[in-house]
């Protein structure tokens, strides 16, 4: 029994972070909010000389995908991923907790497979790290150049990094959650929203 | 395998995997790359477009509507703006029989006009209704009915986070889409109005009346809701208004994107500066706006990856044909698939219906002659699917706005807010006749705008 306790701990340490982590994507998105008040009130006032930020499209584009990533982990911890209720009332209470739990673990599955893939997506556009290191990430050779947005010329690595922790986190989170649920007595169903 | 034989498997499992409870992005996403890989016979395409998708998919600036847009909403929950709307209303109502189940409408059609979301607005009008609807000794399941169905106004009324998605979904203009459900969601609260006043004309033991207000106090307490009035006003005047004064022909002040930063942005101020929100409010506001921006996104990307699969096996376009071809009325394939949605309605929820369903749907109504523009069918067809997966939300057993309800009234027994909100239903099913009936009613104010 020992390792549940490790895995409560560590689920708390996880739950932390991830409300950590969505935190830091409600202000990616009242960024998003604030740039784009300011590119409005300065195209409406174009007649006096200002206008609107440059680049104000891609910033919001970024910021909400990096929202978005930083949302999932903490998603995963209140479980409000929906679900159809087709079979509730007709099959015993201990077969809905262990479906539930296998649904989790489909989940999971899912999760894991877009962290892979985001990974990868990620060192197609890192140009750093010698060609060992790149190797042991995972990540081909460097890029022939290096990805930005159109106008503001940021880099789309740094994007897609964040986005990336944010999915790991998501992943992270929903394995420590199986071995949680695994336990009889965990709840297994959270209420959408 | 032939496209269509790959497809009715792929959806087998799909309901395969949702009845086993799998969670519907994840049953959607996971057939979707295993469907593509049956078809096309690799997994390679699949995989590399993967390391790109969920990225660029979330990257986009029509979709940031939806997490500034919830972030309004749940920002507005914490503002104290519902108890403001309604105690103006029930000043205003409360003395009539049945009065304060009348306020509750009328506050859930207001709050909605400043929140996308249904549950939102269920359980945020429901912590100030239900109290003063129990204190005064109203019918256990008239009040919980009635504050389950007048949540469901608060996608119904634009902004609507549902409609977004629809309006991306099948391309259309999300401008005109909240126009087009501005008279629906009027009638909405109207015919929720006229079954509080029948449902205490029949069981008069309801409800009881309050004291009639002066009306200096009436006019008073409807002051104080000037700040939804504003922000509404703001948003949707933006959106909609003329703001180059009849220069250059029309022109809209922002885009809907934009309108949804300035709303949140406003809101944000109108809370911090008058409403009481603090860092601790402020960061709950943000908490919940991420469990629901992430699970609507990860649903967007599920979705992508199963429609693609279907796309591959070129089912939508040849059930559109072939439905077309049968040679049906238009009228009986709207109302089938009407139908439809109510039954999936008991199990799901809108989003994902809609998600799941209007890729397939959309083009067999738009092979369809109701002879209309092809546009106006677009909006109408979106408007009829929004009200009918709405009432999903109000159906058992699976009727979320219920179960809100239903949690801050733990006393009241679940079947007797299933018996409450059936008048609602009925009031639901004539408005969905009537829009049927009468496309002009949905039409109107977008050909009004221009």
């Amino acid at each position: 029994m020992a390792d549940l306790a490790i895995t409560r701990s560590a689920l708390a340490f996880a739950q932390s972070l991830a409300r950590l982590l969505a935190l830091f994507g409600g202000v990616v998105v009242l960024c998003m909010g604030i740039v784009t008040c300011l590119s409005v009130t300065g195209r409406a006032l174009s007649g006096i000389g200002l206008g609107p930020i440059t680049g104000d499209f891609e910033l919001v584009e970024l910021g909400c995908a990096v929202a978005v990533f930083s949302f999932l982990p903490w998603c995963q911890v209140t479980r409000a991923h929906m679900r159809v209720d087709l079979i509730g009332p007709l099959v015993p209470e201990s077969l809905y907790r262990w479906l539930g739990w296998l649904g989790d673990l489909v989940l999971t599955a899912f999760l894991a497979l877009l962290l892979w893939r985001l990974w990868l997506g990620f060192g197609e556009r890192f140009p750093y790290g010698t060609a060992p290191v790149r190797e042991l990430l995972g990540f081909g050779p460097p890029p022939f150049y290096t990805e930005t947005t159109y106008e503001l010329q940021l880099p789309m690595w740094i994007a897609y990094g964040i986005s990336a922790l944010g999915m790991a986190l998501a992943v992270l989170v929903s394995v420590i959650m199986l071995f949680q649920s695994a336990r009889p007595g965990a709840r297994q169903t959270g209420a959408p929203l | 395998m032939t496209g269509l034989a790959a497809a009715g498997m792929g959806l087998a499992a799909l309901v395969l995997l949702l009845a086993l409870r799998v969670p519907i992005a994840a049953a959607m996403g996971v057939v979707g790359f295993c469907g593509t890989w049956a078809v096309i016979g690799t997994p390679a395409a699949g995989l590399s477009q993967l390391k790109t998708l969920s990225f660029d998919s979330f990257a986009s600036h029509s979709l940031s509507i939806i997490p500034l847009f919830l972030l309004m909403g749940q920002v507005a929950t914490r503002s104290g703006i519902s108890a403001a709307l309604y105690q103006a209303a029930a000043d205003w109502v409360g003395h009539r029989r049945g009065g304060l189940a009348m306020a509750t409408v009328a506050a859930s059609a207001g709050f909605g006009a400043i929140c996308g979301s249904s549950l939102a607005t269920a359980s945020t009008v429901g912590q100030v209704a239900l109290p003063e609807m129990r204190a005064r000794g109203y019918d256990e399941g008239l009040s919980t009915g009635v504050l389950a169905a007048g949540g469901t106004l608060g996608i119904l009324i634009p902004p609507s986070i549902v409609l977004v998605i629809y309006a991306i979904l099948t391309e259309q203009n999300i401008v005109k889409m909240f126009a087009a459900a501005f008279i629906p969601g009027l009638l909405a609260a109207l015919g929720y109005l006229i079954a509080v006043a029948l449902i205490v004309r029949v069981r008069p033991k309801a409800a009881e009346r309050s004291a009639r207000l002066p009306i200096a106090a009436r006019w008073r307490s409807l002051g104080r809701v000037w700040p939804a009035a504003a922000i509404f006003g703001l948003v949707m005047g933006g959106m909609i208004g003329d703001w180059d004064w009849g220069r250059t022909g029309t022109q809209a002040l922002f885009t809907p994107t934009e309108g949804a930063a300035v709303g949140a942005l406003a809101m944000l101020a109108y809370g911090v500066g008058v409403g009481g929100l603090r860092l601790r409010g402020l960061g709950d506001a943000i908490l919940e706006t991420a469990s629901a921006t992430g699970f609507i996104f990860l649903i967007l990307l599920g979705a992508q990856m199963f429609n693609t699969f279907l796309a591959y096996t070129q089912t939508p376009q040849a059930l559109a044909a072939w439905v077309s071809a049968q040679d049906f009325a238009p009228m009986v394939v709207l109302v089938g698939m009407l139908l439809l949605y109510l039954c999936l309605g008991c199990v799901m929820d809108s989003l994902s219906m809609i998600l799941l369903t209007v890729p397939v749907f959309f083009p067999i109504i738009a092979e369809l002659d109701f002879g209309m523009a092809p546009q106006d069918i677009a909006i109408w067809f979106g408007i009829l699917v929004l009200i009918v997966v709405e009432v999903g939300l109000i159906t058992p057993p699976v009727g979320l706005n219920l179960f809100i309800i239903n949690r801050l009234a733990p006393d009241v027994p679940i079947r007797a807010t299933y018996l409450g909100v059936l008048p609602f239903l009925a009031a639901d099913m004539v408005r969905v006749a009537l829009l049927l009936a009468l496309p002009g009613l949905t039409l109107w104010a977008v050909h009004w705008i221009g």
